[in-house]
């Protein structure tokens, strides 16, 4: 089987924006090739409890679209690829390298997980974000599309157990890496972000103390597929019944490079508060914030829904937090509306990291250069009038890769970033 | 949220004014973009000498922003702060919270000054150096009018004599006119700084007991600097860190009283044309005070130089011209002593002048204008601040029962 190598629209990342612009794209009758480096397409919304502030369930809304686009006969899908440089030859041709990376078990896989049974090596979950373990030969997560086993191949020990148990012969370590070339007419940029890393600042105590955990964690461990069944404090399987929230972890920060702000950290916050008061209804659960920022539609009456559910906000940014025998902790913080320093205990400390720039889309392209903005997002050169457009013609941006931004406004740059798309096709923009 | 915006002034109970235009004032005296912070408190929670009686210095900035001076004023809490540098190096704007508390440091220092000489010498660079070249100039032509003879005979033990040249005796009546002068200053300034701290608190009623069970911590914290030590205790989880900072410091601090004291009480003493060995007093301790003193000036020169930590990040005009004045002391002071027991009496007559005219305006301008003066507001400060807590603190307990 022969495959297509000319599309209309490269879209490079298979999150919740890629998944949009798509659609919208395909829907057109564009061809449309998305190419993703991860196992599965969803992005990082796939991994979300609810989202805010309708707390409608994440996977509810993510999940029917991601098998849409999988299914859409004008979209063709390349997980565990990365796209690794980009020629603009002219208007409406550009040429691209793929790079299908080996996943080392075909296509015939049926996601029995009968292999996952029998691999005896077992390593951190990243899907769970390091909550519980996984084996080397794994699917990625139960709700992956494509829902294909996949081998570690840096932690597979070669045992060749996978093999035998396989009912479907769909193991195959002969795999290797394919690059091709590819023509497309358009590409949209919607690489999105990352997560800041909390071991950047030591102060917080995250790896040190393991009852410190990322909102991210805190996420997994509210979503039906979570990994406790239920939550748990990390360090001793403890209920937590006084749970913190440290907001602006890595964002609106110069001492760790980003400035800006984050946009979302204070509404997934106010939602986890109010998850957890479902989940474990004895808890108290503090929010130590600096500004609360609920601009968003509906966001302002859910920071005060939360707060009738007796959620305690504290104005103070923790400077410090240090760990008790007993595996609580302590945070140092000045309480802005009394201006003292005090001391706090919790049981159980999530950190609202921040949104970075994923800047993968900067070396990606070798004949012209995409700008950055100050912060490496991709730089929106007509931010008002056309918020897709790059620094290239015919290169446009969605979702995150343009700067910090919530879901809603994800799929709302991803539907401006289509139809510029389109236009762009049909020989509009120029 | 309203408590951040309107602060209620402790110093009387109207609304306070606010003034936008202190931070030009402020800015004079060093502080850098303080008008960047945006009210997150992490300097204060990450400061370790910051407690719930004292929660700075985000309050300070505060009040430095909105310019509320009699707050300010009335403040003791930038001179609890010992410039650990926590503060600046993890403020997330930038602010430098360290560096405005060390500015108001050199701006209470010249409010507790009423001569308005402090301000003008913070201020002002020709100021500053006029009055150094001007004072002197007094020394100078008091030597050239009044010196005694030249004699270029050497006593029995080869030593220079001094004391023929400059008697210790006019000496003395000169430097007691001089420590009269700095401890006039001195001690008014500080009555001044107890009326802005302590008077004009209409809050707390002080009852003169406490004022003597508190003493113990004004000689306490002038002899140890023992809230140096506290740096960095609350991110290390030490109760005191033993740092070289502190140490050398200390070395600097009791080698200068050591000095200061020979040179003022015992100068009859100290400046004596006999030659001893090295082990007597008059010799052991005046290398002690000159090593002492030559190790600090230098390490901090260094320290300032190489900006090695945040506190030595940014340096004011003052900051540089004490160090020099001090360092420029130590050495004529070593040079001399060279030159006498050398039998060398033109250099060490020479010497003599030039070292006068260097430690005079560097006592007459730093001890009671400008930076020296931290040695005495900052004990006192403690010792004030002990006062109102435990005053507090028994208004605190009348009202519980």
């Amino acid at each position: 089987m022969t495959q297509p190598n000319k599309f209309d629209a490269l879209i490079i990342g298979g999150g919740i924006a890629g998944e949009e612009s798509a659609l919208n794209l395909a829907n057109m009758d564009y061809k449309v090739i998305i190419v993703e480096k991860d196992l599965s397409i969803g992005g990082k919304m796939i991994h979300l409890s609810k989202v805010f502030p309708t707390l409608d369930c994440g996977a509810c809304i993510t999940t029917p679209k991601v098998s849409e686009t999988a299914r859409h006969p004008n979209i063709s899908i390349y997980t565990n690829s990365e796209i690794q440089d980009i020629e603009k030859l002219g208007e409406n041709n550009f040429t691209a390298t793929l790079l299908e990376k080996p996943r080392y078990v075909t296509e015939d896989c049926t996601g029995c997980q009968i292999c996952e049974e029998k691999c005896p090596v077992i390593v951190e979950d990243q899907y769970q974000w390091n909550l519980v373990g996984r084996k080397a030969v794994y699917v990625p997560f139960s709700i992956a599309n494509p829902r294909i086993a996949a081998i570690d191949i840096e932690n597979c020990s070669l045992c060749g157990l996978c093999e035998k148990v396989c009912p479907a012969n769909a193991i195959d370590f002969s795999q290797e890496e394919k690059r091709s070339n590819i023509n497309v007419n358009s590409v949209i940029i919607a690489t999105g972000y990352n997560l800041f890393d909390p071991l950047k600042i030591p102060r917080y105590g995250f790896g040190k103390f393991k009852n410190v955990v990322t909102a991210m964690q805190m996420e997994r461990q509210l979503v039906p597929t979570r990994p406790y069944n239920n939550v748990l404090r990390p360090k001793d399987g403890k209920m937590p019944d006084n749970i913190a929230y440290v907001l602006c972890t890595g964002s609106r920060d110069e001492t760790v490079g980003n400035p800006i702000c984050s946009q979302v950290c204070c509404m997934y916050s106010i939602k986890q508060a109010q998850l957890l008061l479902g989940a474990l209804p004895m808890a108290d659960v503090t929010i130590y914030y600096l500004h609360i920022r609920a601009f968003g539609k509906g966001f302002c009456e859910f920071f005060q829904q939360a707060k009738g559910m007796d959620v305690e906000f504290i104005k103070g940014k923790v400077g410090l937090i240090k760990e008790k025998e007993n595996g609580n902790l302590i945070l140092r913080y000045e309480d802005i509306q009394k201006g003292k320093v005090l001391e706090a205990e919790h049981d159980l400390v999530v950190l609202s990291t921040g949104i970075l720039p994923n800047t993968d889309y900067s070396s990606m392209f070798k004949n012209i250069n995409i700008e950055q903005d100050d912060f490496s997002y991709v730089h929106q050169v007509d931010e008002l009038c056309c918020p897709a457009k790059t620094s290239i013609d015919g290169v446009f941006v969605a979702g995150t890769s343009s700067g910090p931004m919530d879901i809603p406004d994800s799929i709302l740059s991803a539907g401006a970033a289509s139809s510029e798309t389109a236009g762009y096709l049909k020989g509009g923009i120029r | 949220m309203m408590s951040i915006i309107i602060i209620n002034s402790r110093i009387d109970n109207s609304m306070a004014q606010i003034n936008p235009d202190f931070a030009i004032e402020l800015k004079k005296f060093g502080a850098l973009d303080f008008n960047a912070c945006y009210n997150c408190g992490n300097c204060t929670a990450v400061c370790s000498l910051s407690d719930e009686d004292n929660s700075f210095p985000r309050k300070m900035i505060r009040l430095s922003v909105l310019g509320l001076e009699g707050d300010i004023d009335s403040s003791v809490d930038p001179w609890l702060c010992y410039y650990c540098g926590e503060c600046s190096e993890t403020c997330p704007q930038q602010a430098d919270p360290g560096e405005l508390m060390m500015t108001l440091r050199r701006y209470l220092t010249s409010k507790y000054d009423w001569t308005g000489l402090a301000t003008k010498l913070y201020t002002s660079k020709l100021w500053e150096f006029g009055s150094i070249f001007l004072l002197a100039l007094i020394i100078l032509l008091l030597f050239v009018f009044f010196h005694g003879p030249m004699t270029t005979e050497l006593t029995v033990d080869g030593g220079v004599k001094l004391n023929t040249f400059a008697p210790w005796k006019e000496i003395e009546i000169g430097d007691w006119i001089m420590a009269g002068l700095l401890s006039f200053f001195l001690i008014s300034n500080i009555i001044n700084m107890y009326y802005k701290i302590i008077v004009k608190r209409k809050d707390v009623k002080i009852p003169i007991k406490l004022y003597f069970t508190e003493i113990w911590k004004l000689v306490l914290h002038f002899a140890t600097q023992l809230q140096f030590s506290k740096c960095d205790t609350e991110l290390s989880g030490k109760k005191y860190s033993i740092n070289a900072y502190w140490i050398i410091h200390w070395l600097l601090m009791s080698s200068y009283v050591l000095m200061f004291a020979m040179i003022v009480v015992f100068l009859g003493w100290f400046q004596t044309d006999i030659i001893y060995n090295w082990w007597h007093p008059q010799r052991f301790l005046g290398y002690y005070a000159t090593a002492g003193l030559t190790i600090g000036v230098v390490y901090f020169y260094i320290v300032r130089v190489y900006k090695k930590s945040e506190k030595s990040r940014h340096s004011h005009i003052t900051d540089w011209t004490f160090l020099v004045l001090l360092f420029l002391t130590t050495v004529t002071g070593i040079l001399v002593h060279i030159f006498r027991i050398n039998g060398l009496p033109y250099a060490t007559y020479y010497m003599y002048v030039i070292h006068l005219m260097v430690m005079f305006p560097m006592l007459m301008i730093e001890v009671p204008f400008s930076k020296w003066s931290h040695l005495a507001y900052r004990p006192f400060a403690v010792y004030f601040n002990n006062v109102l807590m435990a005053a507090s603190k028994r208004i605190n307990k009348k009202t519980e029962y």
